[in-house]
């Protein structure tokens, strides 16, 4: 009998697998002996692995943010420093609503969004789904997704179309 | 220790400015042992490189604050054991350059070179410095640079920036001596002692006059030789000027340029490049025939 090589796959408490991703191209970490290493991206060396549901992971080209419990901005993807003319160096430790603030008309306050994302990130919240607009620009809204990654423990918030 | 490729520690220091390098002779990267190790720790915590770059200047800038706080508190001590622990993560020109001179920068800013705080920061600073280039290692470059000391005292500022570069140079392998330029009588059989390759004028306390007397004594007794000016502004801008290098205000940036400018070939028109207004040898003559 000829034995195959397997990948492991983790499950949440959804049941639903969880992927890994680099925080700063989006795309799964590449298979190398370095790489598992190392939590630093082996293809664009710019972003960490992190790891979230595939429901909430971004995709291929997806922007997306990722915000810690104290509402600050850890991270920014390449395509959401394109989208948002942002630079990560400079975003980093900020307010996550100095970038986004939310576009729902239906939310009866801004403080919904920011709960929201304190509620992912601290994981007293299964994955959400928001309206947000950049805070400088009026009439531009994106869809977004909003679900844990980590380590540690953070709310990554995926823009959508 | 960060299990990552050489071309991605470039990629950071591109876009991070972190972590960054100093140069070895032969122009290769050299990374300290604590920023990288303070980089590998937040890694392993952090959201993103960026973040964690933030997390690890956060580290490293806990030594400036511990010094500042004791220096403040007159805790000599406490300000000896922020610069050992500053000493266990960076070379001894970094920890001058990122904590012993900011912590005293802050402390001036605090409560102004005049107050006595600063003067006991001061002195304990300069005694650090005195201490540390009696530590270093001795010359091993055929290189010796006559320093003239035109600041105001040792509660001067440019003082302890004075004392940082002759400790860069001395740690690069140079003999370096200074001399008060207030104080030509005997200048002579000092010079001749020494044979300097370069002279540096540093501070901007004493007048262009007083300045380019001493340089003429030098002169007459050494032969034209390449003058750099540190963290000196010249007073009098009216007279004749002569060629000098005006060196980096930071003292290390400063010290690698005078040994580049020692060691560039005579000729190579760099020196003129940026010539600068104080009084000229030519000037002092012709005073001094006025005079006469």
């Amino acid at each position: 009998m000829r034995l195959r090589a397997v990948r492991s796959v983790d499950y949440d408490d959804r049941g639903l697998e969880v992927v890994s991703f680099c925080g700063h191209c989006g795309l799964a970490p590449a298979a190398t002996a370095q790489a598992t290493k190392s939590r630093v991206c082996g293809r664009c060396g710019l972003g960490l692995v992190l790891r979230a549901a595939s429901d909430v992971a971004p995709a291929r080209e997806e922007p997306f943010l990722v915000v810690d419990a104290t509402l600050s901005v850890c991270a920014v993807s390449a395509r959401a420093e394109a989208l948002l003319e942002i630079d990560e160096t400079a975003a980093v430790n900020k307010h996550v609503a100095d970038f986004l603030v939310p576009a729902d008309a239906n939310a009866p306050s801004a403080a919904n969004l920011l709960a929201l994302l304190v509620e992912v990130a601290s994981g007293a919240s299964g994955p959400r789904t928001a309206v947000v607009r950049p805070r400088q620009e009026f009439g531009v809204r994106f869809r977004a997704r909003v679900g844990a990654c980590g380590p540690p423990q953070a709310a990554l918030l995926v823009l959508t179309s | 220790m960060l299990s990552v490729s050489p071309n991605t520690l470039r990629a950071w220091e591109r876009r991070f400015g972190y972590p960054r390098p100093q140069r070895s002779a032969g122009r290769h990267r050299l990374y300290t042992h604590g920023e990288v190790s303070a980089l590998r720790d937040a890694l392993q915590q952090g959201l993103s490189i960026s973040s964690a770059v933030s997390r690890a200047r956060e580290a490293l800038s806990t030594d400036t604050h511990t010094l500042v706080g004791a220096l403040a508190a007159f805790e000599l001590d406490r300000a000896d054991a922020a610069m050992e622990s500053a000493l266990a993560l960076r070379s001894v020109e970094r920890s001058v350059e990122e904590v012993l001179l900011p912590s005293l920068d802050e402390l001036a800013a605090r409560h102004g070179t005049d107050s006595a705080p600063w003067a006991f920061a001061a002195r304990w600073a300069d005694g650090w410095l005195r201490r540390a280039q009696r530590l270093a290692p001795p010359p091993v470059r055929p290189l010796a640079i006559l320093v003239g000391d035109a600041t105001r005292n040792d509660l001067d500022p440019d003082s302890l920036g004075l004392r940082a570069f002759e400790l860069f140079c001395t740690r690069a392998g140079a003999r370096a001596m200074t001399l008060p330029v207030a104080g030509v009588a005997g200048l002579a059989e000092v010079v001749e002692s020494l044979a300097p390759d370069a002279i540096v004028i540093a501070g901007s306390h004493l007048a262009d006059d007083d300045v380019a007397r001493w340089a003429y004594g030098v002169r007459a007794a050494a032969g034209a030789l390449p003058v750099a000016l540190f963290r000196r502004v010249p007073h009098d801008r009216q007279v004749h000027t002569m060629g000098a290098r005006m060196l980096c205000e930071e003292p290390f940036a400063a010290h690698r340029q005078l040994l580049a400018l020692v060691d560039e070939p005579a000729g190579s028109g760099h020196a003129e490049a940026t010539v600068l207004p104080m009084p000229g040898f030519e000037e002092i003559e012709r005073r001094r025939e006025v005079g006469s």
